[in-house]
């Protein structure tokens, strides 16, 4: 619970801690200007894979339903991850993005987030609603959807095909978290398609930011033809 | 535990009730947890070897395999290319020793490989055949087992071939290739796959004619190599070869058509990482080739040697914020054939081995100042060597023979060896030495890095240990 506590505090602290205007700077790990929006192009990886899920109320659903129908962002995480470039630097940058979208209505109303557990055993539904509570205000801004699986059997499924590795520490009680993983997050377009893989290094908001919009730019020339 | 939420009306969204007391505290609380672990992003990105991706998972301690791209020869054992291990783990009884080899189909001129970014796949090149084959290096690095072959690569890739290598990016891999399908010259394209090893896109290197919007288009010649980025400051940089007609003819043949010399590389391009677009375009003559960015979180500058010049360069970023390309300093006398064809700095970026096939030697160069390296070491390490690989503590070096096959020496210069050497910081002292001719192997070319540890450690991409 402590070490829970601790990563929580860590999220929350790099989440409360940005002001506005600071979001989109550079800083020492990412020092460079974004790209201008449409400017270029992001060529299509592989159709997003589909698996089991359990919403943050319970609910069965599939992964499908959060691919589709938005340009969406996916981050595989677990909330008892402590390293601070791991999962709360990934959840910190939905946090952005969420934040942004508050004052975006194009962002709000065509993006989608997703909070990806592969901890099922411990972010439990309820754990996530907890969590997800804390993370947004679900009436306002773009979605933000927070899933986990009922079995290890159906995430594995999931992990393998989005290719996130995750293994158990050998000491579980590491306080950087019980598990090991790279760090994922996916750009997934609204007919389900990645268009791009983030990780170390390449997850900087003002990227992602630039890829949602260039998605966006994408769409509306393609209805004009 | 349930936080306190407050609203803010401005904003319409749900802040933390943190006063500035407690931010500061928590503030310093991130602090320590990072300098209690001793940790920077690029502990997360490092890896095992210091010529790897920043962005490949990396090897928890010592490297206890040596995987070795190996070019089968014909009449030589079964004539087929193939991956040989070799068990480097101290006090192994095995070690020193090949303790597994698998051969592909045929000979492809075996050159270059990498893994994915989870360290799980080694993606293995050919440049004659542009086939590219993957093995599972992760169920057991000991035994790597052959899983798939790319072997449409050129209808698939819209015309590029001679896949030069792998190098990992989050989810996929970069493939430099030397030439393509047209004409078998050195016009050329970077191209990339999934890990899944499904084709992604090609980005054709820029030319005259066609330079993207790069400036110094009048430079460009389209060529490519290598493929290496600097994540911090979103930097792609490539250097330049040849093509097909050139790296599969015979040396001598090649160097006494004057109309082939003609068919080099002379450029390095600097592109912005995220969009695969070409910025600058450098004149760096004599093929370029090797790139090493160096490691350090303020160093903003990349080495290179050109093999038929023999300098050393160095790419950096200038004062006025300007990437520049700067020659700077000499690899032995270039009218005696030296010919250095791969480099590899330390991890702390103070000292740059050579690797010179001519001469089959060895100079080691202190580059601690990037713009003025000083030669402080030379080992003969064979009566040819190609390719040097470092370990990230930079105690181990391993050196291999071969650069192509029809560019090998002949008769008994044509030494085809794996050697390592212990690193003191001032000099090489001989630890193993495999023939691979005698061994019925064939001519061994590039190194990566294995280790059972890696799956438990796979994380340091973006987590700790």
């Amino acid at each position: 619970m402590m070490r829970f506590l601790l990563a929580f505090t860590l999220l929350l602290s790099a989440i409360g801690s940005a002001a506005a205007g600071e979001i989109l700077a550079r800083d020492p790990n990412h020092d460079y200007d974004p790209p201008v929006p449409g400017s270029y192009s992001l060529p299509v990886i592989k159709v997003a894979p589909d698996g089991n899920l359990l919403d943050s109320n319970g609910r069965s659903s599939s992964l499908r339903d959060l691919t589709h129908g938005r340009v969406t962002i996916l981050s595989f995480i677990y909330t008892r991850c402590a390293a601070p470039n791991a999962c709360p630097y990934a959840t910190s940058v939905l946090s952005q993005l969420y934040r942004i979208s508050l004052e975006d209505e194009a962002l709000a109303k065509n993006v989608r987030l997703v909070s990806m557990s592969f901890d099922p055993e411990y972010d439990t539904p309820k754990r996530l609603a907890d969590y997800a509570e804390a993370m947004h205000d679900a009436s306002s801004g773009c979605e933000w959807r927070f899933a986990t699986t009922k079995s290890r059997a159906e995430l594995q499924s999931i992990l393998n095909s989005y290719g996130q590795a995750v293994d158990k520490r050998q000491d579980p009680t590491d306080p950087q978290g019980p598990l090991y993983h790279i760090l994922r997050v996916f750009l997934i377009d609204r007919d389900g398609r990645i268009r791009n893989i983030y990780s170390s290094g390449t997850l900087d908001t003002r990227l992602v930011l630039a890829d949602l919009k260039t998605l966006l730019l994408e769409e509306a020339k393609l209805s004009k033809q | 535990m349930k936080r306190s939420l407050q609203f803010n009306r401005q904003t319409n969204m749900k802040t933390t009730t943190f006063n500035h007391w407690q931010l500061a505290a928590i503030s310093r609380l991130i602090f320590i947890a990072t300098f209690a672990t001793g940790l920077s992003l690029w502990d997360f990105l490092r890896a095992d070897e210091t010529c790897s991706s920043p962005y490949l998972a990396s090897i928890d301690g010592q490297e206890e395999f040596v995987y070795v791209w190996t070019l089968g020869v014909e009449g030589l054992g079964d004539g087929a290319d193939k991956l040989a291990t070799v068990d480097v783990k101290p006090g192994s009884p095995n070690y020193g020793k090949v303790v597994s080899s698998s051969s592909v189909e045929g000979r492809n001129e075996a050159h270059h490989g990498g893994f994915t970014d989870d360290r799980s796949q080694l993606w293995l090149a050919g440049l004659d055949t542009s086939h590219v084959f993957i093995f599972d290096v992760h169920t057991d690095p000991a035994r790597p087992r052959y899983l798939k072959t790319i072997d449409n690569f050129a209808a698939t890739t819209g015309g590029a071939i001679g896949p030069h290598g792998a190098y990992a990016l989050p989810g996929r891999v970069l493939i430099p290739c030397l030439s393509n399908a047209k004409d078998k010259g050195g016009r050329t394209a970077l191209v990339e796959y999934g890990n899944d090893a499904n084709y992604i896109a090609t980005h054709w290197l820029p030319t005259k004619e066609d330079a993207g919007g790069a400036a110094n288009a009048n430079l460009a010649d389209g060529y490519g190599y290598d493929a290496r980025v600097l994540p911090r400051k979103n930097a792609l940089l490539t250097s330049s070869f040849t093509g097909w007609n050139n790296y599969m003819t015979e040396f001598g043949k090649m160097t006494a058509d004057p109309e082939a010399m003609k068919h080099f590389g002379s450029t390095m391009v600097m592109w912005d990482f995220h969009t695969r677009q070409p910025k600058k375009i450098f004149q760096v003559p004599g093929a370029p080739l090797e790139i090493r960015w160096a490691w350090g979180d303020k160093h903003n500058y990349a080495f290179t040697a050109t093999a038929l010049t023999s300098k050393l360069w160095c790419v950096y970023l200038d004062d006025k914020g300007e990437w520049q390309a700067k020659e700077v300093a000499p690899i032995g006398d270039v009218k005696g054939g030296v010919l250095p064809v791969d480099i590899s700095l330390s991890a702390d970026d103070k000292t740059l081995f050579v690797s010179c096939f001519g001469d089959g030697k060895c100079r080691v160069f202190d580059v601690s100042n990037p713009l003025k390296p000083k030669q402080i070491y030379e080992k003969q390490i064979g009566k040819q060597v190609n390719m040097v690989s470092q370990s990230w503590d930079g105690k181990r070096v391993y050196f291999t023979s071969s650069l192509l096959a029809r560019w090998d020496k002949k008769g008994a210069d044509n030494e085809q060896f794996l050697r390592a050497y212990a690193w003191d910081g001032k000099e090489l002292k001989p630890q193993f030495d495999l023939d691979f001719t005698a061994l019925k192997l064939g001519r061994p070319h590039h190194m990566l890095f294995g280790s059972t540890k890696v799956g438990q450690n796979r994380v340091k991409l973006a987590s700790t240990n």
